[in-house]
């Protein structure tokens, strides 16, 4: 509703918790530009949980400019005349907005407006948002508003008083009587996807299928990007006269760009998954399937949302725990979502899966790196459980909790909003995350491109001398490159804290990688990609191909065998590497006690699970 | 006799909400003491169920079940013997 008036794209989904901050936007009428607001849905005005709050709150306290938008289900009008009457009693100003009139109509319904706007004396606006239709009308009589005094009941009246009133408003005002249509078929959906066996296997599929076309549908969008980006390195060093300014280019922006815009098609397809769930009411009864499972954890059936929606994104996942009312369950699922591997993991995950885990391999029909993938997620996700069940013999129990939550009617998925959705988010990925990575790209490309002193001269000097004359040249110019790296300012960094990270299997090149995505785990990629095409001449590799070519250079084995990449996957499932989430828990918990607590939970679990695994593979 | 003693599809009217809070929450999300409930669905493990009343369709933890006192609807369906 919000979007169809502002035109702007927020998300939506089919049920409660998707808006649960406040958001504003514009409309010109007139001319004159008209602040709207999106509260949370709300089902009364002395809610329990802290989204509701915030609409409860705001519609209490507003000006006297302002005015009341109740968008209510036309195909529940009960209920939601419930609130909208009780908002009408606080002497606030209202406007009614009718939503969903095509499955009034679709189920031989009819409903007399006029009436009802008389009975209720507020201005009513039958719409339906999917279609914008009777967006202009609303306009029309949010420009022209003119407050009467309206009172839906004088005495104070009992709930059951006034839920008698509605329904004697409703039953002259509506013909062909209530409609079970849409609930009975919900009915019968439910009982396929609610079912005791079916249930869980359709949920499970359905996380399946997910996965397997991350992996598999994105691989070939994803190579025509790595192509495309390295056909531009080489047009940009062939333009460009050698020099400083093409190495920054292509070695610095370049690079650390390629590294994260080919994981767009796999967000973008993650997003969609999760929009189309949360859109057609699935969502919901994924909640009430594992409501039973969760608790145990200490956490409520609620969580599931915050913890899918982890997939994608925590930010997002830490903002919609406010819909679980106990704050002890809240807590605890705001502490163990980021466990939950996020769209950031998947750059990492994929390039490193890559590199010790052939595309090609297949266990029966599956690709063993999307069930290699699938693992990760569920290991991050058990640990999530186990960190939850921590958390609930530690913290102290607060309040009552309950699990009293709407089954919304199904429908059919928008995609006009499924779309936004995807844009929005890829949008947000490579700007907001692009960004930091370009900054850190090319701080990264100056520290890596030059050395304290004149150490980068003498190791000039030591190639030019007589010594080298027979040998190749551009294997003089590989020795070269890589000996300048080890000797840069990066390598410094890398290798102070390399004692540190080499129980577990890490060099300093990776060093250098794991202090750059302490903002955000996708730069790692970004990083690697870096540090390995400053040492490399021609860039006509993949910072893949780049990778499985390093060798250990005490060994001579290659550097990136089973125990180093597997270390590497675990340690980046587990550690708190997101300054966004961070941020998002301070401001959801108020606190910097919690931020804190997560950071080194994480890191510790982080770090003795790597070790562990460095141990057992090497 | 209490909501959570009920079957999948039976029905009832719910006669008393022995929990104030309670009371509240459900009476936001349309369930009204005096209206009739349905028992739509007992989940897997057998907790939480979901419930109708009218338009409205609910799950609730069969805790807060025991709280919401119910009488049952005699049966007025005509039963064929065969």
């Amino acid at each position: 509703m919000f979007n169809a008036l502002t035109g702007l794209s927020q998300k939506t989904g089919n049920f409660p918790g998707v808006t649960v901050d406040k958001k504003s936007g514009f409309i010109n009428i007139n001319n004159q530009p008209i602040e709207v607001v999106d509260l949370p849905g709300t089902y009364s005005l002395n809610p329990e949980a802290e989204d509701e709050k915030v609409a409860a709150n705001t519609i209490k306290n507003i000006n006297d400019d302002e005015l009341i938008i109740v968008v209510a289900d036309v195909t529940n009008l009960k209920r939601n005349l419930f609130l909208c009457t009780q908002i009408i009693d606080l002497g606030k100003p209202v406007v009614l907005v009718l939503n969903m009139m095509d499955l009034l109509q679709k189920s031989n319904q009819n409903i007399d407006i006029e009436k009802l706007s008389s009975l209720l004396q507020i201005p009513l606006v039958p719409v339906n948002a999917r279609i914008k239709k009777g967006v202009n009308e609303l306009k029309d009589i949010v420009a022209n508003y003119q407050f009467k005094q309206a009172s839906f009941s004088s005495d104070k009246l009992t709930p059951s008083e006034r839920y008698e009133k509605i329904t004697t408003i409703i039953s002259a005002c509506l013909q062909g009587g209530e409609a079970n249509r849409w609930i009975d078929r919900t009915k019968k959906i439910d009982n396929i996807l609610t079912h005791k066996i079916y249930g869980y296997l359709i949920f499970l599929s359905i996380l399946f299928v997910i996965f397997q076309a991350i992996f598999s549908w994105s691989a070939y969008p994803m190579e025509l990007i790595e192509e495309g980006f390295a056909l531009l390195g080489g047009l940009v060093e062939s333009w460009m006269p050698e020099g400083v300014l093409s190495d920054l280019i292509v070695n610095g922006i370049l690079a650390g760009l390629s590294g994260i815009v080919v994981f767009v098609p796999q967000i973008a397809l993650l997003f969609a998954f999760i929009t189309i769930l949360e859109d057609t009411g699935y969502m919901s009864r994924v909640s009430f399937l594992m409501d039973r499972l969760l608790r145990p954890f200490g956490l409520n059936g609620k969580s599931i949302i915050p913890l899918i929606s982890s997939i994608a994104c925590a930010v997002p996942a830490i903002m919609s725990t406010r819909s679980i009312n106990n704050l002890k369950e809240r807590l605890i699922t705001i502490m163990v979502s980021p466990l939950i591997s996020c769209s950031a993991r998947i750059p990492v995950y994929t390039l490193l899966i890559a590199l010790v885990i052939p595309a090609e391999e297949q266990v029966g029909i599956f690709n063993l790196q999307g069930i290699v993938m699938m693992g990760l997620y569920l290991i991050g996700f058990l640990a999530a459980l186990f960190a939850a069940l921590i958390f609930k013999w530690i913290l102290k129990t607060t309040g009552k909790t309950n699990f009293i939550m709407e089954m919304p009617i199904y429908r059919l998925p928008r995609w006009s909003n499924v779309g936004f959705s995807v844009y929005n988010k890829v949008k947000v990925f490579l700007f907001e995350a692009g960004k930091i990575i370009i900054a850190i790209s090319i701080v990264l490309w100056a520290l890596s491109s030059y050395g304290p002193g004149d150490t980068f001269e003498k190791i000039e000097e030591k190639y030019t001398s007589s010594a080298y004359e027979n040998e190749n040249e551009d294997e003089i110019n590989n020795l070269i490159a890589s000996e300048k790296l080890e000797a840069s300012y990066a390598a410094y960094l890398g290798k102070t804290i390399e004692p540190l990270i080499q129980p577990i299997g890490f060099d300093w090149k990776i060093g250098i990688s794991l202090v750059t995505s302490f903002a955000a785990r996708e730069v790692f990629v970004g990083t690697m990609a870096t540090l390995y095409s400053v040492g490399d001449e021609d860039n006509t590799t993949s910072i893949r191909e780049k990778m499985l070519q390093a060798k250990n250079p005490e060994t001579g084995d290659r550097l990136y065998n089973k125990a180093t990449t597997f270390s590497l996957l675990i340690f980046y499932a587990f550690a708190m590497q997101c300054m966004a989430t961070l941020a998002v828990v301070y401001r959801e918990t108020k606190s910097y006690k919690w931020p804190i607590i997560q950071v080194v939970y994480m890191g510790v679990l982080a770090y003795v699970s790597s070790w562990i695994v460095y141990t057992i593979f090497s | 006799m209490t909501l959570d003693e009920l079957k999948e599809n039976d029905s009832a009217q719910i006669v008393q909400i022995l929990d104030e809070q309670l009371e509240e929450s459900l009476l936001n999300m349309g369930f009204i003491v005096g209206e009739d409930v349905t028992l739509d669905r007992i989940a897997p493990l057998k907790d939480p169920i979901l419930i109708t009343s009218g338009l409205n369709y609910i799950s609730i933890r069969k805790d807060d079940a025991k709280k919401i006192l119910i009488k049952k609807l005699i049966k007025t369906e005509f039963i064929n013997n065969k």
